[in-house]
This record gives structure tokens, C-alpha cells and sequence, in this order.
């Protein structure tokens, strides 16, 4: 700014100058040719008085300098001059001053003269004789006056420019002064100048569009921050290069990132096969794609969903989400089935195989009766099987009555232990029973009957041979407590923590002649649960076991119904 | 320019942590075949080396176009040159992990019941390539020294076994072959451990500037 004023001021001054040596010159000039006019006139006078005087000889005795006295004859012949021979000079009759001089008595002419290559002033006199007295003086030019000048007008060019550059200064620093000191953040508050008040409003409005924009924005990302940083699931941004543009807290600690990530490839933290695969799906193909990887002993699934603008993949959206749960009741599934179908078919192949040897008579008349038993117990087998089977999954599916009833615990286990008598008998297993009083649960009635008879049933069942089962009830302040101790087998302590999981089986080898589905405790621990009872195991190998349910204290309720 | 240099620079970057991933997939298959005495893991290794392959001319144009046209200096050198050496070691894991499916797909190992210790070889040489892929992905120093000191667990376990190989060739003749297979397999692995060793020094190189120890 400073410069371009001072350029314009330097252009300015120049120009001015210029001019006003020129008009000067021009003045002087004919200024000059006025003045030097009447002074020839005057010293054409003088020399003509003289020449009156003295005749020519006055002219003779002259001393002269750059003045040229020339005296003609009234026929034009040149009698004398000053600074020629007079004869070798033409007539001069022609010459306007002289012509002038000889009509009028004087004249006066300037012209370039072409022998001395000169302007000259010239002025004549008319004597007394008729002769004409003429003296020509040469003329400044203009040239001549300003040659004079140079110095004084350089030397004043001089001295304006150093004014000029002070001046400039200031006048600079005074114009931007202003502008420098503008208040941009309240643009509308500076009145300095009118002429950039529209450039100001402009920068206001502008300003506070920007500023209202930029609050929506933080208000976006915050409110963007606050949902995706609590969310449960993983989140990750990529760009189109697979750069990490953000990521949320629990992506951050699944992969195991620091604090700075953004821009890091997302491939330096998560470069497992199976999430390259579906990475390079979303960003080469534009395709979704999910996988499940583990991450600290859980399982997540792996969203990869491109971001797409017309065809073009310009990032993606990862999203982690845990499916331990589902996961594992998958496998669950799966292995139930396998296990139902397993316990299924050893049944069924032992009936096919007796039918098949009794069908083909192969079997003597009297084992027939045998071959038959053993179809016939099998068969009973596979009943209890489904039965048990299909009690489980209305267990899972929650489909089982839930009334409560206010139930004889005593009664009901006495019954249990009477169904089981012929077992027990078998085995040589004395069963019996200890409570104290009457003991009341308010509870439903199935469930409970199913956890006393499933326990009473494995206490027999996995017994020595001439063992005891020892049945207990006890009704404490708030809890009924039922407590069926054997001194059987008892569990190894490995399995302790399996035997409730459904067809598991401590003992494999000696399972399959103890009979029993291996859903008992399972049976057991659902039946439990949906009542909110506890189960404590106390067992020791070879020592016996003792299962203890603690069933919680319902409110007592009259008016339900008594089971009997 | 500088621009695409650091595009370039990413650009190689992603390469590498690709190789390095796919080396651990080389490996960690050629050990499920292992485990299973499965025949056909050779097919799968073999398909991921070819990729390997692939891969390491790739980053090797990358790095001299690189070199050529970037002339870089100070830290980027030290990258791009570690880069390339780099590669040639990712790139004898990917084949000794293949070596080790091949002589599983003979099938002459696949009764032998004495696998287990060489199972702890392969999973320790394994957890060293992870380890100096995951040193050069995140440029750390200290993971990278750990790579290198597991690399005497690895050694010991090789020592072990070639001592108990030694004694059932002199008490076990017929299962010569398989001993033999057996003594190979170890080999590799330990071979696959001073590879990552290697790698391990050429990350801690291009973090410090300081190429330390004596690579193999």
C-alpha cells in the first residue's frame, strides 16, 4: 500500500514537474525574445546617434562583442559591418527590418540566419543620409534557457523526492493506519472510512454465518461424540484408503489402539485374514461384509459397511458388536442336537439289532423272551428320553405353568421316594427321610417335584450296592432347604462343575449300564432357576455326594391352593 | 510432492503390514496342518507363498521407484531400505512355512505322537513373526527387542528336541523317516524364528538409525 502511494505521488510529482518546466520555459521564452528586442532597439539607436555624430569611423571604434553592426546604403549596398567585409556582402535592400527602416524609419525582425546558422534579432535605423544602421544581436534559444535552468531544476527534483518520500510516508502510514487497526471481529464498529463499509458489512455477515455454522458443527460432533463413545458397540470411520478418520472408546480398546490413531491405517491394528477379506470387499468392491473374530476371549461380529457416493467407495463404517452370547448358545445348539441324536440312536440300535436276529430266526425259543425284554427296555428308555427331552425344552421355552401352590414339602418328597422304591429296592438302597415338622414352600408344584425326584432318582441310581440316601427337609427363617445326601461315588472334582450342563456324564464308561438320560441336572438346575432356588454341590469321590437346594421364601399366600 | 511421497510412504506401509499378515497366515496354517497331519494344508500354504511372492516384487518395484525418484533421506531412507530388506525375510518365512506343509503332506509324521514339543516350537516361532510384524506396524522399539529375546526360547526348544530326535534314531530305526521329517520340521521352525529376529532388527534400525546385533 505504502509503495503503491508512493509510486503514484513519485508518477504525480514527475508529471508536474515536467509541465511546469515546460510552461516556465515557454514564459521566459518570449519573455526573453520582448526584453532582448528593445534592448537591440536601444543600442540600434544609440549607434545610429553615434554614426550622426561621428560618420562611420564611430563605428569603426566600437568594441563589440556578439552584437553585429551593419550599415546600408539607402540602395541596400552594405557601406560597413562589423563583423564581415562589406564588399563580399550581397545587397541587402531585400532585408524586412531594412525595408521596414527605409519606409517607416525604423524596423525590426528576427530570422534565422542562414549563414551563421543562428536566430538573430535584428533592428534597423533610418539616419539622417538615408543610410540604414542595423544591428543584430543572436537570439537565446530556448534550448540556451533551459540549459541554464538544468542544475536548479535537478537540484530541486532532488530535494521533492526526499520531501516527496517523508511525505509519502506519512501519508501512506496515515491512510493504513485505519485499515490496519480494523476490528475484524466487530466489523460494524469501524467507521473510518466509508468507502469500505460494504466490504465490512460483507465480512460481517459472512462472520456470523461462519459462526453459526460452526456451533451447528460443534453441536453435531458433540452430539455425534456422546452417542457413538457410550454405545456398547465398536465403531470405526475409515476413509477410501482404510485410514482411520475416528473411532469410538470401545473400538479403541478392542483394538488395543493408543491415543493417536486418526490417520493410521486400519490395517495396523486389525489385520486378521478374515477382516482383510471383508475390508477389501467394502473398499475395492462396495460390498458389505461380515465376519466374526475374537477380541479377549469374546466373540464380535464385524460389520463392514462401505460409504458410497454415486458408484465410488469414499469410506467405510466398521461397527464391533459382541455375539458371545449368541455365539455360544449356538453351539450349544448344536451340540445338544448332536448329543439328542447320539443318545437317540444307541437305543434304536440295539432294538433294530434283536428285531433284525428275531425277524431272521436266529435267536432259540428260549432266549426269545430275553431278546424281547431288551427291545422293551430300550423302548422305556427312549420314552424317558423324549420325555425328559421335551420337559427340557418347555423348560427353555419357558412354557411351563407358573402357579404357585402351597406345597407339603414332605408329603410330596415321601411320594417321590415311593415311586422310587422299586429302584431302590433293586439296588439294595435304603432311602429315608428327615424333617422337621410340617414344611411349607409356596411354589410350583411340577418344578419342585421334578428337583426332588431327578436328585432322589441319581442318589439311587449312581449308589453302591447296599448304600443309603438320606433325604432332608428344614424350614429356616426365610428359606426352605432340601438336602439329599448318598454315600455313593460321589463326583470327581473336575467334573463338578459340568454335571449340571445336559448330557454330560461324569463316569462315560459306566453311564450306559446306569441307564438315565443325562438331563437330569439340567433338569434340575432350569427347574431351580425358574424358582430362583440356589444349588450347592458337596461331593467327594468314593465318599458320596450332597445336593443342597435352598429354595427362597415366597409370601406365605392362604389362599393358594393345597396340592395333595 | 511432498505430498505423494507421504502417500507413497503410506502406501508401502499398508503393503508391508499386508505381507506380514499374510506370512502369519502362511505360518499359522502350515501349523494347523501340523496339528491335523492334514495333506492338503500344502495347497493352502502353497496358494498364500505365491501370494507372498507377489507381494514382495511388488513392495521391491515400490521401494526403488521410491528411492529413484523420491532420493529420500534421514528417516524415510532408513524405512524404505529397511523395507526392502525386510521383504526378503517375510518373504523366507512364507517358503519355510511352506517347506514345513510339504513334508506334512508326505504323510511319514502323521502317527508320530511326539509332536507336541515341536507344536510349542511352531507356536513360539509363530508368536515371534506376529510379534515383529505388530514391532513394525506400530514402529516399537521394545516389542521388537522382545522378539528378539524370545528368539533363545525358540533355540531351546530346538536343542531339546534335536536331542530327543537323536535318541529315538539310535533306539527306533524303522521310524527313521519320520524322525528325520520330524528333525526338518524343527528346523524350519527355528529357522523361521531368526528370520523374525531379523526382521525385529531392521524395525528397531529404522526406528533408532543404530543396525545392531549380527543378522543372520
Amino acid at each position: 500500500m505504502t509503495k503503491q502511494i508512493f509510486k503514484h505521488m513519485q508518477i504525480l510529482i514527475t508529471i508536474a514537474l515536467v509541465a511546469a518546466f515546460a510552461a516556465v520555459l515557454g514564459i521566459l521564452y518570449s519573455y526573453f525574445g520582448v526584453v532582448q528586442e528593445g534592448q537591440v532597439r536601444s543600442e540600434a539607436k544609440l549607434a545610429a546617434q553615434g554614426v550622426e555624430a561621428d560618420g562611420i569611423s564611430y563605428l569603426e571604434k566600437l568594441d563589440l562583442d556578439t552584437t553585429r553592426v551593419t550599415l546600408i546604403a539607402s540602395d541596400g549596398q552594405v557601406l560597413y559591418d562589423s563583423e564581415a567585409d562589406a564588399v563580399t556582402l550581397e545587397n541587402h535592400a531585400d532585408r524586412p527590418e531594412v525595408k521596414a527602416a527605409l519606409a517607416d524609419g525604423e524596423g525590426t525582425s528576427i530570422r534565422f540566419s542562414g549563414t551563421l546558422l543562428k536566430s538573430f534579432v535584428y533592428c534597423a535605423e533610418r539616419l539622417s543620409d538615408g543610410t540604414v544602421l542595423r544591428v543584430a544581436e543572436p537570439r537565446d534559444t530556448a534550448l540556451n534557457i533551459a540549459a541554464g535552468m538544468i542544475p536548479f531544476v535537478l537540484m530541486l527534483i532532488i530535494i521533492l523526492m526526499v520531501c516527496m518520500w517523508f511525505a509519502a510516508r506519512r501519508v501512506a502510514k496515515h491512510i493504513t493506519q485505519p485499515l490496519n487497526q480494523l476490528d475484524l471481529d466487530h466489523p460494524m464498529e469501524n467507521n473510518e472510512y466509508e468507502e469500505i463499509s460494504p466490504l465490512l458489512k460483507r465480512i460481517y455477515v459472512q462472520q456470523k454465518q461462519i459462526a453459526d455454522e460452526k456451533g451447528r458443527l460443534v453441536r453435531i460432533e458433540r452430539d455425534f461424540t456422546a452417542v457413538t463413545q457410550h454405545m456398547a458397540e465398536g465403531l470405526i470411520l475409515l476413509d477410501e484408503e482404510g485410514r482411520i478418520l475416528n473411532m469410538n472408546n470401545k473400538a479403541g480398546k478392542l483394538l488395543n489402539a493408543g491415543d493417536v490413531y486418526i490417520g493410521t491405517d486400519i490395517l495396523a491394528l486389525e489385520r486378521r485374514e478374515k477382516f482383510r477379506k471383508v475390508l477389501a470387499g467394502a473398499l475395492l468392491e462396495g460390498e458389505h461384509g461380515e465376519t466374526v473374530l475374537p477380541y479377549d476371549r469374546l466373540s464380535y461380529q464385524v460389520d463392514v459397511t462401505p460409504v458410497l457416493d454415486g458408484r465410488k467407495v469414499i469410506g467405510t463404517v466398521v461397527l464391533l458388536f459382541d455375539v458371545t452370547e449368541r455365539e455360544t448358545a449356538e453351539q450349544m445348539r448344536r451340540e445338544f442336537t448332536a448329543n439328542v441324536s447320539h443318545e437317540l440312536k444307541t437305543p434304536l440300535h440295539t432294538i433294530s439289532g434283536c428285531a433284525e436276529m428275531l425277524e431272521s430266526g436266529g435267536v432259540k425259543p428260549e432266549d426269545q423272551k430275553k431278546f424281547v425284554h431288551l427291545i422293551y427296555t430300550q423302548v422305556q428308555r427312549m420314552i424317558t428320553l423324549v420325555q425328559d427331552i421335551l420337559y427340557i425344552s418347555h423348560l427353555d421355552e419357558g412354557a411351563v405353568d407358573m402357579n404357585c401352590v402351597k406345597i407339603d414339602m414332605c408329603l410330596m418328597t415321601n411320594k417321590v421316594i415311593e415311586s422310587l422304591s422299586h429302584e431302590a429296592e433293586k439296588k439294595h438302597v435304603s432311602v429315608s427321610l428327615e424333617s422337621d415338622g410340617e414344611v411349607i414352600y409356596y411354589g410350583v408344584a411340577r418344578l419342585t417335584e421334578s428337583i426332588i425326584f431327578n436328585l432322589v432318582d441319581n442318589a439311587i441310581k449312581y449308589n453302591k450296592e447296599g448304600g443309603a440316601v438320606h433325604v432332608s427337609l428344614h424350614a429356616g427363617a426365610h428359606t426352605v432347604t432340601l438336602k439329599v445326601a448318598d454315600n455313593g461315588i460321589g463326583i470327581p472334582e473336575e467334573d463338578q462343575s459340568r454335571i449340571f450342563e445336559r448330557f454330560y456324564r461324569g463316569d462315560k464308561s459306566r453311564s450306559r449300564e446306569i441307564g438315565g438320560t443325562g438331563l437330569g441336572l439340567a433338569i434340575v438346575k432350569h427347574a431351580a432357576m425358574l424358582q430362583n432356588a440356589q444349588i450347592r454341590l458337596d461331593s467327594r469321590l468314593g465318599e458320596g455326594s450332597t445336593f443342597t437346594v435352598i429354595f427362597p421364601e415366597k409370601a406365605p399366600d392362604e389362599k393358594a391352593p393345597m396340592i395333595v | 510432492m511432498r505430498l505423494k511421497f507421504d502417500e507413497e510412504l503410506n502406501n508401502l506401509n499398508r503393503e508391508m503390514i499386508l505381507m506380514g499378515s499374510m506370512c502369519e497366515d502362511a505360518i499359522n496354517t502350515a501349523i494347523r496342518a501340523l496339528i491335523k497331519g492334514d495333506p492338503d494344508g500344502h495347497k493352502n500354504v502353497s496358494a498364500i507363498v505365491t501370494e507372498i511372492s507377489h507381494k514382495e516384487r511388488e513392495i521391491e518395484d515400490m521401494c526403488l521407484k521410491l528411492l529413484m525418484q523420491q532420493q529420500p533421506v534421514a528417516t524415510d531412507l532408513r524405512t524404505i531400505s529397511s523395507a526392502l530388506k525386510m521383504v526378503s525375510d517375510l518373504e523366507r518365512i512364507g517358503d519355510q512355512s511352506d517347506d514345513i506343509a510339504e513334508i506334512v503332506s508326505m504323510q511319514n509324521i502323521s502317527d508320530a505322537d511326539d509332536k507336541y514339543e515341536i507344536l510349542d516350537l511352531g507356536q513360539a516361532a509363530s508368536r515371534m513373526v506376529t510379534g515383529a510384524v505388530d514391532a513394525f506396524v506400530k514402529r516399537d522399539e521394545k516389542a521388537a527387542r522382545e522378539v528378539i529375546k524370545e528368539d533363545d526360547t525358540v533355540d531351546d526348544y530346538f536343542d531339546k528336541i534335536k536331542k530327543e530326535l537323536a535318541k529315538s534314531i539310535q533306539t527306533d530305526e524303522a521310524g527313521l523317516e519320520k524322525t528325520l521329517d520330524l528333525l526338518m520340521i524343527s528346523k524350519y521352525f527355528e529357522r523361521i524364528g531368526d528370520h523374525a529376529v531379523n526382521i525385529a532388527q531392521w524395525v528397531i534400525f529404522s526406528v533408532t538409525g543404530v543396525l545392531e546385533g549380527n543378522t543372520k
